[in-house]
């Protein structure tokens, strides 16, 4: 197991005061939330620096962690010495700290004292009716317009025999209806926590994620294509092939295109009683000027016509 | 009873026409209807209806709230600052998609002149 620096994870020096740590943990957490941060590293790193955040916090897990860690580096191979945290009472108080699993690390050093190590883990709570769980499933866009059967893997928390909650692996198969778009919701009734009693368990809710397309990047009910076109093309105007989600079309560029400029096609966005469209952005490609040809031409264009760019920066 | 969690579920899709009542937004999102009511006042969700018992929230409202819970619970926001957190972040999605038809993947950062 792995040696954690929490101070080097926060960013601030072993005698940091306990102002100075609230305030660099709090920018972190503002940094990596994951519902701010779209990075798929930003999740872990959150938990990380809630982590850091939940020993050295805390005056006691602090005074602890100061005492053990201090011939310790970051990443390097760690076993806790015998009866290291003699003489130490953890309350267990929480704080402000991200709730979440800790690492193998913090459960090694900071379990098994009075008053436990996971803040948040409390009592079993009963509800009368079953909790409702949610998830997330990735999907490809081409499943969102098409719709398809995915299946999804949870961790399910369940009461055993004797009364304790256990983990279980849970493989759902979800059919994914035609048209979803980001953010929707799929409601799978009974799928959540049992119930207590006689009463219903609570519902599954999974939540749409697509995944980043190569070609089409959905915005809402719309998608939107990056359509590059050659300049001339763009001056003169033409009609060009370009892909949309239910086959090619033509499209006509008007004469006198700017880079940038957006052409919509009513309807190809995803599919839906009112489906949304598919915009094809412009973008002006130049060719290369890798021959003796091609840089005859530029050059030509250059001398024959007389246009300058920065007429209106005055210089 | 049998489980048959591999079956494929004829899943009911919560789709934005659909409507979920505060009952079922509270129940769903695990949240008091008081913080749903701050929610709203705030239009971070916008049920339709005029009274509380009228009140009818479409299924993006299920995602809105468990964000709106997790920036409470991890960053302290009020209902005021994750208003506008959300309609910033909305801005800023915007705003890379665009920008990113602009750039290709080699041309990331500005070049230094000599």
């Amino acid at each position: 197991m792995e040696f954690k620096d929490y101070y080097k994870i926060l960013g601030v020096e072993r005698g940091a005061t306990q102002d100075e740590i609230k305030r660099a943990y709090r920018k972190l957490a503002r940094k990596f939330h994951p519902d701010i941060n779209k990075d798929p590293s930003a999740e872990s790193q959150f938990k990380e620096v809630g982590e850091a955040y939940e020993a050295l916090g805390d005056a006691e897990k602090r005074a602890a962690y100061d005492q053990l860690g201090k011939d310790w580096k970051q990443g390097q191979e760690f076993k806790p010495p015998p009866d290291w945290d003699a003489g130490f009472e953890f309350s267990g108080a929480g704080g402000e700290r991200a709730h979440g699993d800790f690492s193998d690390f913090f459960d090694t050093i900071f379990s098994g004292v009075r008053g436990g190590a996971r803040p948040g883990a409390g009592r079993a709570e009963f509800h009368a009716r079953g909790e409702d769980h949610h998830a997330k499933i990735l999907i490809d866009l081409r499943d969102a317009l098409e719709g398809a059967a995915r299946s999804i893997s949870l961790r399910v928390p369940e009461i055993d025999a004797a009364g304790h909650v256990v983990l279980h692996d849970k493989t759902l198969s979800v059919q994914i209806p035609k048209g979803v778009v980001e953010g929707q919701t799929i409601r799978l009734k009974g799928q959540g926590s049992p119930g207590t009693g006689r009463l219903p368990a609570g519902d599954l809710y999974i939540e749409i994620r697509l995944k980043p397309d190569p070609l089409y990047r959905p915005v809402g009910k719309d998608l939107h294509l990056e359509l590059p076109i050659a300049p001339w093309e763009a001056a003169l105007g033409a009609s060009v092939k370009m892909p949309t989600p239910t086959g090619p079309i033509m499209v006509k560029i008007p004469a006198g295109s700017a880079h940038g400029r957006e052409l919509r096609i009513r309807g190809r966005g995803i599919p839906s009683a009112e489906p949304g469209d598919l915009y094809a952005v412009l973008k002006i490609v130049l060719p290369p000027a890798d021959s003796e040809k091609a840089r005859k031409i530029y050059q030509d264009m250059a001398n024959e016509l007389s246009f300058d760019p920065r007429a209106k920066l005055g210089v | 009873m049998i489980d048959k969690a591999s079956d494929a579920k004829p899943s009911e899709i919560v789709d934005a026409a659909s409507v979920l009542s505060l009952d079922d937004l509270c129940h769903a999102c695990n949240v008091e209807v008081g913080w749903i009511g701050e929610l709203a006042e705030h239009g971070i969700i916008e049920p339709a209806g005029r009274t509380r018992s009228e009140w009818r929230f479409s299924s993006l409202s299920v995602v809105r709230v468990a964000k709106a819970k997790r920036l409470e619970r991890d960053l302290g926001l009020n209902a005021a600052g994750i208003a506008l957190v959300l309609e910033l972040l909305n801005e800023v999605d915007d705003l890379r998609t665009r920008l990113s038809m602009f750039r290709n993947s080699d041309e990331e950062a500005p070049d230094d002149t000599a």
